[in-house]
């Protein structure tokens, strides 16, 4: 080791402490206390004097009706936003692929949506889904009545409340995936482009057979965190329909907030955080699975 | 018509994604009993126009003391966590020390850690700490969880490693330190990495919902998402009060809308494929 190197490595610690420091308080601290609490029967206003339960938490969540149906609507609600979202991100991204600036600003306008705060828009699709009452309804119903469709009350349906909200959803979040998209495909060589079009495909069997598996990395990466981001749901079901009606739309993260806080079964609340961490892990490990390795 | 059928198609998907927002807008200005009439539907033209709804969103949600608080929330997080994880960042990538790897590694981990698996253990963190009691720990208690960042972490240090180590060794003839080197030579050449991340963090917790939730339950320290929240919950409602409130929640995130989408395509052409 050269001396600058040396002095260097003395300087080390005083560029990592801050963080260090604080990513153990706030981040690693917790993640050990949420670890420790779950096989506890900590309770939230007491939580000094626990018991340790062993596996009961976990035993008990999976037994759960609640807790079943907060983790089936939420994989319900990934199920019909992943596949939906990634495709019409990809779609939307190969049509404003182009280098006019008509294009430019359309992009602009699908990636509006992806700025405003979950909380704004929560509170500004609830009003507009209002159902009709008398003469008044909200301006999706509006829309529908004015094409000649039959209105819905469509936050108190059981049936659409979970669809309206992955509506809203998609909506917000696929100008986001859409920009992801376009970097990708900035990136694929143009002799590639080039190579398929002298071998006389079309514009469908490009996308099929060199744009799609040029981006293989890319859609998995998407497909990865949008994924992910659905089931952290919680902002969309906590305003617009409380889980209701009849706990179609209690999210998962809801349920932990509720246990918590509503419930104060903290140990409870731990285990089922511990759960959805150990999914998130499980998403991660399926991405990496599915990279092509061939990056350093 | 086949030149016309691209364009026709990409204005009715542009109003698709506009309408919505052009509604809110243009409902926040009018009267409650306007909103939902079906003939109204957003009409710039036709219906009237009011700034009551402003009024009394300010006087019922205390706009005023939300958006400063939301403000210096998120000014916070940006600004000093930006420092403490450029630190961080440039000695996992240009500071040689025993166990580096290692200790990247666990950051690296960290990464996927999603906050709510830690927000009800962080809360009694917090409170352990003292850091709900009282307008000023309250707001660094909406703050301080958040400025050590992992993934900034990561995404720096990616950015510093693509430096030219020449660049770094002339600073050492010339005699510059650790500290030199870093705020004079390293820092100023990652200038669009240290926008992305400061895009990133002000778009997330400008948006915060969660953990505000737990930890700002005082009415004085409520950021401007908690307040809209509370305005649309409590009776009696208002709509057109809510509607002006979601606006003044949104019009910072817009006034800087150019700057945040040039630089966040920049973060998703380097992290999208790790």
């Amino acid at each position: 080791m050269t001396a600058w190197k040396k002095s260097y490595a003395r300087a080390a610690p005083w560029f990592l402490l801050p963080a260090l420091i604080l990513l153990s308080l706030f981040v690693v601290w917790p993640l050990v206390r949420a670890s420790l609490w779950s096989f506890t029967n900590a309770d939230l206003l007491n939580p000094a004097q626990k018991q340790w339960v062993g596996a009961g938490n976990y035993g008990g969540l999976l037994a759960d009706a609640q807790f079943r149906q907060a983790f089936g609507n939420t994989a319900l609600f990934a199920l019909l936003v992943v596949p939906i979202q990634v495709t019409l991100a990809f779609v939307l991204a190969l049509w404003v692929n182009r280098p006019e600036p008509a294009w430019r600003w359309l992009r602009v306008v699908f990636f509006v949506p992806t700025v405003v705060s979950m909380p704004v828009l929560a509170v500004l699709w609830t009003i507009l889904y209002q159902p009709a009452q008398r003469t008044e309804m909200g301006l999706i119903n509006v829309a529908l009545t004015t094409v000649g469709l039959p209105t819905r009350a469509w936050l108190h349906d059981p049936h659409w409340a979970l669809p309206a909200l992955a509506f809203m959803s998609l909506w917000q979040g696929v100008g986001l995936q859409m920009m992801i998209f376009l970097a990708g495909l900035q990136g694929v060589p143009a002799e590639l482009h080039e190579a398929s079009r002298i071998d006389g495909a079309n514009a469908f069997q490009r996308v099929v057979h060199v744009i799609i598996p040029a981006l293989r990395n890319t859609i998995v990466f998407v497909v990865t965190v949008t994924t992910i981001l659905a089931f952290r749901l919680f902002v969309q079901p906590y305003l617009m329909t409380h889980g209701g009606p009849a706990n179609r739309t209690r999210s998962l993260i809801q349920s932990i907030y509720e246990t918590t806080f509503l419930g104060q079964e903290l140990g409870r609340a731990c285990a089922a955080a511990i759960l959805f961490l150990a999914w998130v892990g499980l998403l991660t490990l399926l991405q990496r699975y599915f990279s092509r390795e061939d990056r350093a | 018509m086949k030149r016309l059928l691209p364009w026709v198609l990409s204005i009715a998907a542009a109003l698709l994604f506009l309408a919505p927002l052009l509604w809110m807008l243009r409902a926040s200005f009018s009267p409650e009993t306007q909103i939902f009439q079906p003939g109204f539907a957003g009409g710039i033209f036709h219906g009237s126009w009011t700034l009551q709804n402003y009024a009394d969103a300010w006087r019922r949600a205390a706009l005023g003391s939300a958006m400063l608080n939301s403000l210096l929330q998120v000014a916070g997080i940006v600004s000093v966590g930006l420092l403490i994880n450029t630190l961080a960042a440039y000695a996992f990538a240009r500071l040689e020390f025993p166990g580096r790897e290692l200790l990247f590694g666990v950051v690296v981990v960290l990464i996927i850690l999603p906050v709510e698996v830690i927000a009800v253990p962080l809360f009694f963190t917090a409170r352990d700490l003292g850091l709900t009691a009282g307008y000023g720990p309250a707001m660094a208690g909406l703050i301080a969880p958040f400025l050590a960042k992992a993934f900034n972490i990561y995404f720096l240090r990616q950015h510093f490693l693509t430096l030219p180590i020449e660049l770094e060794e002339a600073a050492v003839i010339d005699g510059a330190g650790a500290w030199q080197q870093f705020w004079n030579v390293a820092l100023p050449s990652i200038r669009p990495a240290l926008a992305t991340v400061v895009v990133l963090d002000l778009l997330t917790h400008w948006g915060d919902f969660l953990w505000p939730l737990m930890i700002s339950t005082r009415e004085e320290t409520r950021t401007v998402q908690i307040s809209l929240a509370n305005l649309f919950t409590q009776p009696p409602i208002q709509w057109g009060a809510i509607l002006a409130c979601a606006v003044m929640a949104t019009l910072p995130v817009l006034a800087l809308f150019r700057w945040l989408q040039r630089y966040i395509v920049i973060t998703d052409s380097r992290t999208g494929i790790k």
